[in-house]
């Protein structure tokens, strides 16, 4: 317990609760933030004689002071996270064991489907971005377009919400759960520049417009990779009565010419896709960091 | 301090968190089971605080991790709503199934605590 005096105020004090939770996870911040505000503001309202500082004084004992508040989040946060999460797939010692190993992380099946969703994710965020945008500030010109200007922006910091929840429960990187507030204390004029002036919101709109691209990358590599994969493994049934497949490889009909290939063949098949699931957790691990810099406010844990 | 003291008490912390971790959701679910209307974590917070003692009286803090947790169980259900005293509130009401396991749950905690006492009887005091 430091000896610091008391905040005196709610953002102050809100400033001391995120000091202490330096280093945190930033959603997790974010959350913390949220509830403490809604405290704090609550007991104000309820006491309406008091001041701000002495409600501060108050609460501090029912509940907490900033460091005792970010000890019990932090703790919590180890709790929750190991209550609902899917265990984690022992790790397993031999190098063959981590390579096998991956069959049975649900992780991977998770982001392969991630990136298979990406593609129609990626076409709705980057059409409403670009018919968006470029509708309302081209209307701008008229008066029209400015109201239409502010809900668009609105409408993005919705979006990037639901997409930090996507990405939380099938890529495993942890995101906001509340939407973040802003300052208190300024005018609807004042929130709506900050809106503009607030370089997550264009780094929202960046990752929106990144996602078409990477949408399609992401879905082609994992179409390509899984039929390559599930055409080796089925290979052999080209042998059964009644089947009409062909199986080609380099001008060679294997199963009427070669079909001690076939065993062959279906392990490639095995190989790759086990390969494809690496590649998909790699994808999904890397794509959860990029998804956490691109939407989630920075200043909130600098 | 005394070193022994120290001791003491930080055993009897970790105890009482080991109580309140199952406790504390309980009584959250009986407090939304038991109110009407939807109430959002202070009011909830505040009608806890009204019940004295032990491990209910913890840091108020806490409570909000636990019903984040109870709502994503699909125990709780939750809506935000605008308040004039500052920053949109979120309203949390118990579901069906909440009901199911407040009513459950209610019944583990009797058998425990009598059990429990049943044990302690003659033991202290």
């Amino acid at each position: 317990m430091n000896s610091e005096r008391l905040p005196t105020t709610i953002p102050e004090y809100l400033e001391r609760l995120r000091r202490s939770l330096a280093g945190a996870d930033p959603a997790l911040v974010q959350d913390a933030l949220y509830d403490a505000e809604e405290y704090l503001r609550s007991e104000l309202a309820e006491n309406p004689g008091r001041t701000e500082a002495e409600v501060i004084a108050a609460v501090a004992s029912s509940y907490g002071a900033p460091d005792e508040v970010a000890d019990i989040y932090r703790d919590t946060e180890v709790t929750v996270q190991t209550a609902l999460r899917a265990p984690p797939p022992r790790p397993r010692g031999s190098a063959l064991g981590r390579f096998f190993g991956v069959f049975a992380d649900p992780r991977a099946y998770a982001s392969l489907f991630y990136m298979l969703l990406t593609l129609a994710t990626g076409i709705f965020y980057f059409t409403w971005v670009v018919a968006g945008f470029s509708t309302s500030l081209g209307l701008s010109i008229t008066i029209v377009g400015i109201p239409l200007l502010i809900l668009f922006f609105g409408s993005v910091r919705v979006l990037s919400l639901v997409e930090g929840r996507i990405v939380e429960v099938m890529l495993g990187e942890r995101m906001p759960r509340r939407p973040l507030y802003t300052a208190r204390g300024r005018s609807i004029w004042q929130r709506i520049g900050d809106m503009f002036t607030d370089p997550r919101t264009w780094s929202t709109l960046l990752y929106f417009v990144l996602m078409l691209p990477l949408g399609v990358v992401y879905f082609s590599v994992a179409i390509g990779l899984l039929s390559i994969a599930l055409s080796l493994i089925l290979s052999p049934f080209a042998l059964l009565p009644g089947v009409h497949m062909n199986v080609w490889l380099f001008g060679l009909d294997v199963p009427a010419e070669a079909p001690w290939l076939l065993p062959l063949l279906v392990a490639i098949g095995g190989l790759v896709l086990v390969v494809t699931l690496h590649i998909a957790r790699g994808i999904g691990r890397m794509h959860g960091l990029f998804a956490k810099h691109l939407l989630v406010k920075t200043a909130q844990y600098a | 301090m005394a070193p022994g003291e120290e001791q003491d008490e930080a055993q009897l912390r970790k105890f009482q968190k080991e109580l309140s971790a199952g406790t504390v959701s309980l009584a959250l679910l009986a407090v939304l089971g038991a109110s009407g209307d939807p109430m959002y974590g202070y009011q909830i917070a505040k009608t806890l605080e009204r019940f004295g003692d032990g491990v209910l009286s913890g840091k108020q803090s806490a409570l909000y991790p636990v019903l984040r947790n109870l709502e994503a169980a699909g125990l709780l259900d939750s809506s935000v709503e605008p308040s004039d005293a500052g920053p949109p509130r979120r309203y949390y009401r118990i579901t069906a199934a909440g009901r199911v396991a407040l009513r459950v749950r209610a019944a583990a905690w009797r058998a425990t605590r009598d059990s429990v006492d049943a044990v302690l009887e003659g033991t202290c005091e």
